[in-house]
């Protein structure tokens, strides 16, 4: 086929975007049973959940490459191809920090999290899976401006990019919290040293939500 | 004269052979930003190309044809019959060879340049160097690189009014169907000056340009309030009707119109030099024009059909569902360069391909930010195939002839 008109449309880098904040919502939710059946004494699936993160972080591993490699010189986007590049990066940087909890978590499953600090373990885990499933939302509510341009779209988008801000601040709080509670209790150091660690790569999850979303920002600047 | 006749055959298949290409490859660029943009199905823009680029052959292609397109040759080759007789059939088989090499390789070649190029060579060889006419020939190779980049400046424009005053407001059905009476109209206006402009068809009314403005000028006004009306009598008023489905419903016409634009166009790359031919077996002799019997018209324009069909289906299949971003308001645009750069290109007598104008108004859209991916370097790589297809098309040609030579 010689077709010049066909060989000028690529496959929309968007598609892959919207796949991949998919992935990372999808891996939220495991995430955040891993954690429950790990503080959970029954549960014995923890393992299980992790592969499963591990398995859908390659995936949307390969969805990133993807987008990367198949976006020649010259090609022409409604948004510059390095932010679309960066903004990636920071999308990915989420799974990567749920991957990263639950790796630090499992190199020392016994005696696992004391009880008095699961419910705030619960709190954290909360705060930050809400931004990670914004940003599905972002993405798909970014590229219908793309498709009409309309200012009231901007705006919604805008509106869950301040959502994000707010939400990010709120985890920020809880993490703080949770670590001046664990510094001060009377437990072994290397427990307080799991713990303080497990809270910082939780807490960093929403931080990369929020650089995303910050990314998406200077993407709709006019 | 078995020997003739027996070019004549040979002329015959390889002109179909050329119309049939045509139809399966170069009709998916005229019916691609329709099919991509989900105005019609495939099944309907098979059926719509294949009907309209049979009667754009027959009623509005070229009843008397310039036996050398374009008068890049001089007529003055064509003095003896028997030179002219074998170097229309080389024109013709180098050019069917070259179409054949570039859908094998799939490169971006357009039958234009493969037949522009054919018909130098064997001027070249007929009457050497002196018979190619330089000047014409550098403004139609200027023409080539003008058009999709006029073609560009027109979509990007068209898209970003399109924005401005359509779909970036909040009530976008209403206002696409308030304006669309400006759309329609402005595109009718261009519809039919560049059908009194540049088929034989309005040439035989001889309409002199300040009427022929007048003319289209009322009558746009006229179908674009009837479209209007009718926009409006068809569309009911849902919640979920945006600016898009009322440009879907204009975008059927604009693409109808391409259809039949390209019929009346390239069926002469087809049978151009099979006029020629035929021509020369029935009568002898050959001038700086023939005229085009009907049912070679026919011919050619059931040879594009056929193409269209057989092909057709696979190509469009092909683009619909590669081209997914693609919207009608997009489409429109694309469409509406497209026509409006052939007609100014026709109207200065530039040779241009609905092709060219096509690839320009979708790289305009492009850089307007509309398609969420574009490749636009692809155009480089277009227009080197472009310029390569003249002097290759044309050594082949220059090859063939003396092979024929030397055989007949």
């Amino acid at each position: 086929m010689r077709i010049p008109f066909m060989s000028m449309f690529i496959a929309s880098p968007f598609d892959g975007l919207q796949e991949h904040a998919e992935k990372v919502k999808e891996c939220a939710w495991t995430f955040q049973q891993a954690i429950e059946c790990h503080i959970s004494e029954k549960c014995k699936t923890f393992e299980e959940f992790r592969q499963d993160v591990i398995r859908m972080e390659s995936e949307a591993d390969a969805i990133k490459r993807s987008i990367r490699g198949h976006l020649p010189k010259g090609t022409l986007m409604p948004v510059d191809k390095f932010q679309l590049f960066r903004y990636l990066r920071e999308q990915d940087s989420v799974l990567d920090a749920v991957e990263d909890a639950l790796d630090w978590l499992s190199y020392r499953s016994i005696p696992g999290i004391p009880e008095e600090l699961q419910k705030d373990f619960f709190l954290l885990v909360d705060a930050n899976i809400d931004p990670i499933e914004e940003l599905s939302t972002m993405v798909s509510e970014a590229r219908k401006y793309f498709k009409n341009f309309s200012e009231k779209q901007r705006t919604l988008v805008k509106d869950i990019i301040r959502n994000l801000r707010r939400q990010e601040h709120e985890a920020d709080k809880v993490e703080a919290m949770l670590k001046a509670k664990i510094l001060n209790m009377d437990i072994d150091p290397v427990t307080i040293f799991h713990m303080i660690m497990l809270a910082e790569i939780i807490g960093s999850i929403a931080d990369h939500a929020e650089n995303a979303g910050d990314m998406m920002r200077a993407m709709i600047a006019k | 004269m078995t020997l003739n006749y027996c070019i004549l055959i040979v002329g015959y298949i390889f002109g179909f052979y050329m119309a049939w290409n045509i139809g399966a490859n170069d009709v998916a660029n005229s019916m691609a930003s329709a099919v991509g943009a989900k105005a019609i199905t495939i099944r309907q823009a098979v059926f719509i190309a294949g009907i309209l680029n049979v009667l754009g052959a027959i009623f509005i292609g070229s009843h008397v044809t310039n036996t050398i397109r374009k008068g890049i040759v001089s007529a003055e080759i064509l003095a003896d019959p028997q030179v002219a007789l074998i170097g229309a059939l080389s024109a013709l088989l180098a050019a069917a060879l070259w179409v054949s090499f570039a859908t094998w390789k799939s490169l971006p070649v357009s039958t234009t340049h493969a037949i522009v190029g054919a018909m130098i060579g064997f001027g070249i060889m007929a009457g050497g160097f002196s018979v190619i006419k330089w000047g014409k020939l550098a403004a139609v190779v200027i023409s080539w690189i003008i058009s999709p980049f006029f073609s560009i400046v027109i979509a990007f424009i068209m898209f970003k009014v399109i924005v401005r005053l359509i779909i970036s407001k909040k009530n976008q059905f209403t206002k696409a169907l308030n304006l669309s009476p400006y759309f329609v109209g402005l595109t009718i206006f261009v519809i039919i000056l560049s059908f009194l402009f540049k088929t034989p068809l309005g040439k035989k009314l001889s309409i002199e340009t300040p009427a022929a403005l007048a003319v289209s000028l009322i009558l746009s006004i006229i179908f674009g309030i009837i479209c209007k009306n009718l926009l409006s009598r068809f569309i009911k008023k849902k919640s979920t009707n945006t600016a898009e489905t009322i440009f879907k419903r204009i975008q059927i016409g604009t693409s109808c119109y391409v259809a039949l634009a390209q019929g009346a166009n390239d069926v002469a790359n087809a049978i151009g030099p099979l006029a020629v031919i035929y021509f020369i077996v029935k009568t002898g002799n050959v001038g700086a024009t023939v005229p085009v019997p009907f049912f070679l018209l026919f011919f050619g324009g059931i040879g594009i059909a056929c193409g269209i069909a057989m092909a057709g289906h696979r190509v469009m299949d092909t683009i619909g569902s590669k081209i997914t971003t693609l919207t009608n308001t997009r489409g429109f645009a694309i469409d509406f360069a497209a026509a409006t750069t052939v007609l100014v290109a026709s109207k200065m007598g530039l040779p241009v391909s609905t092709t060219h104008a096509t690839v320009g108004g979708v790289l305009g859209v492009g850089l307007a930010r509309g398609i969420e991916a574009v490749n636009f370097r692809i155009i480089f790589k277009i227009m080197l195939y472009w310029f390569l297809t003249v002097p290759a098309a044309a050594l082949t040609s220059m090859a063939i002839f003396k092979i024929l030579q030397l055989i007949l």
